[in-house]
């Protein structure tokens, strides 16, 4: 039920505008709203390009909460209108349409489904307007750890970078001790996430199996159709083992290459981005043992409250939920506790709530998630590593993380960045 | 830069082979694409900027034939087949409408073309990526020559490609309709005022770009993933591989992608951040030293 | 259009200032202060390449880098050494200058589509620069944090409105300046390479220095485009500098019209309004825009400025002297 309101630049809005504009003037700097019978939140994210299943389902995601919410009475009694934009993936469009979301269209609260660089300007703009903004798909570290972007309006919820390494690298460095691996090789999309987190991820291998070695390293391009020379090169540097943090259709296509030359009984593979059901449903021939880490997986916290959310997500969509899915819905879950905590739906309200504020979540590790006051940023979330099999479930044995860990190396690589 | 890794293969006959291979498979599949590119500026003066779109419709196509028939032979040649449909109504119905004007104005048709393929894929297929799958025939583990790794679907690529290519001098250059094609690109005129269509000519033209950008798709098809939007970087690639040929030539297409194949493969080994790097480079060095490209010819 | 002087301009201007000025009075909304704001960057940007286009046929694809140089130029020099902001200004163009020396030197001696394909490839290769040298540039993730915005003569541009000021300031100097550059001996000769460069040179003109000169000028100004679009954003990201970037301009000329000095400008305003107009209504835009392109090329053929003005020239020529039997006179500039 997307509303995507009609805002034609007419006269009627010029003038409206006109009205609205001179009270507004002579009032105080956050334009006073009555209250409205409904509450609009927007959303700006991208619809189209290579990248347009991220705003397909994180849509999906938070019209599906949306409805809920509006079914059980709406945000402290306020109806959500839902208003959706296509950034087109382009910094310069996120940033003009989060402005016009808040100024033109009364957006009290935006929901920031952008990816990496889109991210990082709807910040600036979060800066300088001041609404509540909770950025979902960003999973850039730095966005949230880093003290000099921190702003009291803005919360990160997803996953993040530095939880997915700790996690993945001391799942990595057991199975390298169990099975003697040595020498490893990466391969990476030569971009901010993928530099970041290869390096990472590594430096946690070694550090929980300091017997490990990376022996060689390939960076494709970000969406490179052929991967027949990082290939190559996998096959001359001969490593015992391989990591990547490839996703979407790059890894699918890696996978496709790579059967034909039939790598993967030759080397353990690591692919944290691999357990997506649109990753596995749809490479053909998946090869079977690849380890993978959880990006969304039905049966991963293995509870009926996950199961359930999976399917009516499909049954809804007929599609299966991603990665962004959840992220976004446990964003819509946040505002929605919040609202209910502080009676209110007031931007500055609910940011002073939402700071260590912990809910129930099928996706939490322990069925809770929270938003960790110092950073304002998602943890509890359900991280685990597993095998991939070529039917459902898809993965097997999975190995949850451990967050008192996490928090422990968290801490040290925030003193190593100078963020603590 | 790491140089060492470069020394290393070039050492290695074993490396060379496997290298050369994946050189091979590169420049093939480019060559294919870049042809029909090559041809329709070389009889038309279009810079065809919708190639791109043609190679993706071809894959897109593939993936439908494939999922209907399951069988890879009918796969190939019905997505031939069917973007030369498609580059033949393209040419007559739009393109031929802007020959001789302003060639921004023809660039400014194909790129909506661009946009317009690139949602109709998005609407028609959907918006998630998509794999076709390898052929059964092709689930085969990989040869070992010479030491180094062939797998036998890549052989049969390249080969398709080669004959192809082939093919397609031959008719060029030894056929009297070839010969007709090449009198075109050279003067238009008299070829129709010989009593030629030269309208029709045009269209075969397209319509042979298309076949070759579709058949292109469909052998590459099976490793790729497919999604709205994928033909975007062989455009620009086969876009360089034309420039440094020489826009008009198939034998320069032919060198110029496999000298693009080649760089791309051993340049990934000693050039592993810098590999498109590479290529622009090569690219603009090859325009100071020769503008019109290796085989061109002066564009009056 | 006949020759007008510098005078005539620098009025004209001035009026148009004080119309945009008003405005935001007028019609408080922030969407359109916003909009002129982004009007001003690529309008400055997309005339700045009809200058090369139009006026010097020199159809260039890799422009954007210009653009893409001046925003990441500004936002480092603010971010790093938080300089006033007019020096930075001064020294941003500056660098657009250097480099518009360096690699016009080098692309300028080629012909049509070779250049296009030279400045293209040195587009790509800056930007493959900038997303490699991430310890100064952020790499693929742009210029983050936000750029400071230390206040000068009393002009804040934290404050929106203040900016949006300082942009029309920007972009009604940089159209004059342009427009006068047009119509100095220096303008006259670029039109005379553009329409016959042999004939040029054999009249003994430094085709190779004055091509050069397009080059540089019009990297400037579509630098100082750059910068307003740095400053909307409160940083720079790599998409400044790719080749899309480019294709805009070229999209823009041609929708406005390329055998006018204003034709980008109209062009800008349509693009900007579509891109606004059909992202709030549709998220097929691809689907849209194309079909739209393609009424523009195939329909009309023209900008629309130019058909407009041939319009306008029709019906004066035929008002003015019956006699003229059916000579229209195309516009000449």
């Amino acid at each position: 039920m997307t509303h995507a309101r009609r805002n034609r630049f007419d006269r009627r809005t010029l003038l409206k505008g006109a009205a609205a504009s001179t009270v507004g003037m002579l009032a105080a700097p956050m334009v006073a709203r009555s209250e409205n019978k409904s509450i609009k939140i927007g959303m700006s994210t991208i619809l189209s390009g290579r990248v347009a299943q991220l705003g397909t389902s994180s849509r999906n995601a938070v019209m599906m909460e949306v409805d809920k919410i509006n079914a059980g009475g709406g945000l402290a009694g306020r109806q959500i209108e839902m208003v959706i934009r296509d950034s087109k993936g382009q910094p310069q469009e996120a940033a003009r349409l989060s402005r016009e979301l808040v100024n033109s269209d009364g957006c009290e609260i935006l929901i920031d489904a952008e990816a990496s660089s889109g991210a990082f300007a709807v910040h600036e703009v979060a800066r300088d307007l001041g609404m509540l903004t909770v950025h979902t798909n960003s999973e850039t570290s730095s966005l949230s750890a880093d003290p000099k972007l921190r702003l009291p309006n803005t919360f990160r919820i997803c996953r993040q970078g530095v939880h997915d390494c700790i996690v993945g690298g001391a799942y990595a460095a057991k199975v390298a001790k169990t099975k003697n691996l040595t020498k490893w090789m990466t391969t990476s999309p030569d971009y901010a996430y993928g530099r970041d987190t290869t390096a990472e991820y590594m430096s946690y291998v070694k550090y929980f199996n300091p017997d490990v070695e990376v022996v060689g390293e390939a960076w494709p391009k970000l969406f490179q159709p052929d991967y027949t020379e990082v290939l190559t090169k996998i096959l001359q540097t001969k490593p015992q083992a391989l990591y990547s943090c490839l996703w979407g259709g790059d890894v699918t296509a890696f996978i496709d290459q790579g059967n034909i030359y039939a790598l993967f009984g030759q080397v353990e593979t690591f692919a944290v981005n691999m357990a997506d059901y649109t990753a596995l449903t749809a490479v053909k021939n998946l090869p079977k043992g690849i380890h993978s880490g959880n990006r969304y997986i039905k049966t991963f916290p293995n509870t009926p409250e996950n199961a359930a959310w999976a399917d009516a997500y499909r049954a809804k969509y007929n599609e299966y939920p991603t990665n962004w899915a959840w992220e976004n819905a446990t964003a819509v879950h946040f505002i929605a506790a919040a609202a209910k905590k502080a009676n209110s739906t007031d931007g500055a309200k609910l940011a002073e709530v939402m700071k260590g504020l912990t809910i129930a979540s099928p996706f939490g590790a322990d069925g809770n998630v929270t938003l960790r006051a110092e950073d304002q940023t998602l943890v509890g979330y359900a991280i685990g590593w597993g095998m991939t099999i070529p039917s459902e479930p898809y993965v097997v044995d999975m190995t949850a993380g451990d967050w008192k860990q996490i928090f422990e190396l968290e801490g040290e690589w925030k003193k190593k960045k100078n963020y603590a | 830069m790491d140089l060492a890794t470069l020394a290393t293969c070039l050492s290695s006959s074993a490396c060379i082979v496997t290298q050369t291979t994946g050189a091979l498979i590169i420049g093939m599949l480019l060559f294919l694409v870049a042809a029909g590119l090559t041809l329709i500026f070389g009889v038309l003066k279009v810079v065809n900027f919708t190639h791109g779109s043609f190679y993706m419709l071809g894959a897109y196509f593939a993936l439908s034939i494939f999922q209907h028939t399951g069988s890879y032979t009918l796969t190939i040649l019905g997505a031939g087949v069917a973007t030369a449909i498609v580059g033949l109504i393209f040419e007559r119905l739009f393109i031929s409408r802007v020959y001789g004007q302003n060639v921004l104005m023809q660039l400014l048709v194909c790129y909506g073309f661009v946009l317009i393929f690139d949602d109709l894929v998005k609407i028609i297929w959907g918006v998630e990526f998509k794999s076709m799958g390898m052929p059964p025939a092709f689930q085969v583990p990989p040869l070992f020559i010479g030491g180094g790794v062939v797998p036998p679907f890549y052989l049969f690529v390249v080969g398709v490609a080669l004959v192809i290519g082939l093919v397609l001098w031959l008719v060029i250059e030894r056929t009297r309709l070839g010969k007709t094609v090449r009198a075109a690109a050279f003067n238009p005129s008299m070829v129709s005022a010989l009593g030629i269509n030269t309208g029709y000519l045009y269209g075969l033209v397209f319509a042979l770009g298309g076949l070759l950008a579709g058949f292109a798709g469909a052998l590459a098809a099976p490793v790729r993933s497919l999604t709205p939007g994928m033909g975007f970087s062989i455009l620009i690639e086969s876009f360089i591989v034309t420039v440094i040929g020489g826009m008009g030539s198939i034998v320069g297409a032919f060198v110029a992608a496999l000298a693009i194949g080649l760089i791309r493969s051993f340049g990934s080994l000693g050039f592993p951040l810098f590999t498109d790097g590479l290529m622009y480079l090569f690219m603009a060095l090859v325009l100071i030293a020769r503008p019109t490209g290796l085989f061109g010819r002066e564009i009056v | 259009m006949t020759r007008r002087s510098l005078a005539f301009d620098v009025v004209i201007g001035a009026a148009v200032f004080v119309v945009l000025a008003l405005v935001p009075l007028v019609f408080p909304s922030k969407a359109l202060i916003d909009f002129v704001i982004r009007f001003s960057a690529y309008a400055l940007f997309a005339t700045s390449l009809n200058f090369l286009v139009g006026y010097g046929g020199m159809v260039s694809f890799g422009h954007g880098m210009f653009f893409g140089l001046g925003a990441y130029a500004f936002a480092l020099l603010m971010q790093r050494t938080g300089m006033p902001i007019p020096a930075a200004f001064a020294i941003t163009l500056v660098i657009c200058a250097a480099l518009g020396v360096v690699i016009g030197a080098i692309c300028v001696r080629l012909k049509e589509i070779y250049f296009a394909f030279l400045t293209l490839a040195f587009q790509m290769l800056l930007y493959s620069l900038i997303i490699l040298w991430v310890p100064l540039t952020g790499g693929d993730q742009g210029l983050r944090g936000g750029i400071p915005r230390p206040p000068f003569l009393g002009i804040n541009l934290a404050n929106q409105t203040h900016l949006y000021l300082v942009s029309c300031t920007l972009m009604i100097i940089g159209m004059i300046l342009m427009h006068h550059l047009l119509q100095t001996p220096f303008g006259y000769t670029l039109r005379m390479i553009r329409d016959n460069a042999a004939r040029a040179n054999f009249l003994g003109i430094a085709v190779f220095r004055v091509r050069l000169l397009a080059f540089v000028m019009a990297g400037i100004f579509a630098g100082a485009g750059g910068v307003i679009m740095s400053l909307f954003v409160s940083g720079a990201y790599p998409e400044f500098a790719y080749w899309t970037i480019s294709g805009e301009g070229i999209f823009i000329i041609m929708l406005g019209g390329l055998s006018t000095f204003l034709g980008p400008a109209v062009g800008t305003v349509i693009l900007l309004v579509l891109n606004d107009f059909v992202t709030r209504h549709t998220e097929y835009y691809g689907l849209t825009l194309g079909i739209i392109i393609l009424v523009f090329a195939l329909g009309l053929r023209r900008g629309l400025l130019d058909v407009l003005v041939d319009l306008w020239d029709r019906r004066t020529a035929l008002s003015a002297a019956g006699a003229k039997a059916g000579n229209v006179s195309k516009a000449s500039l």
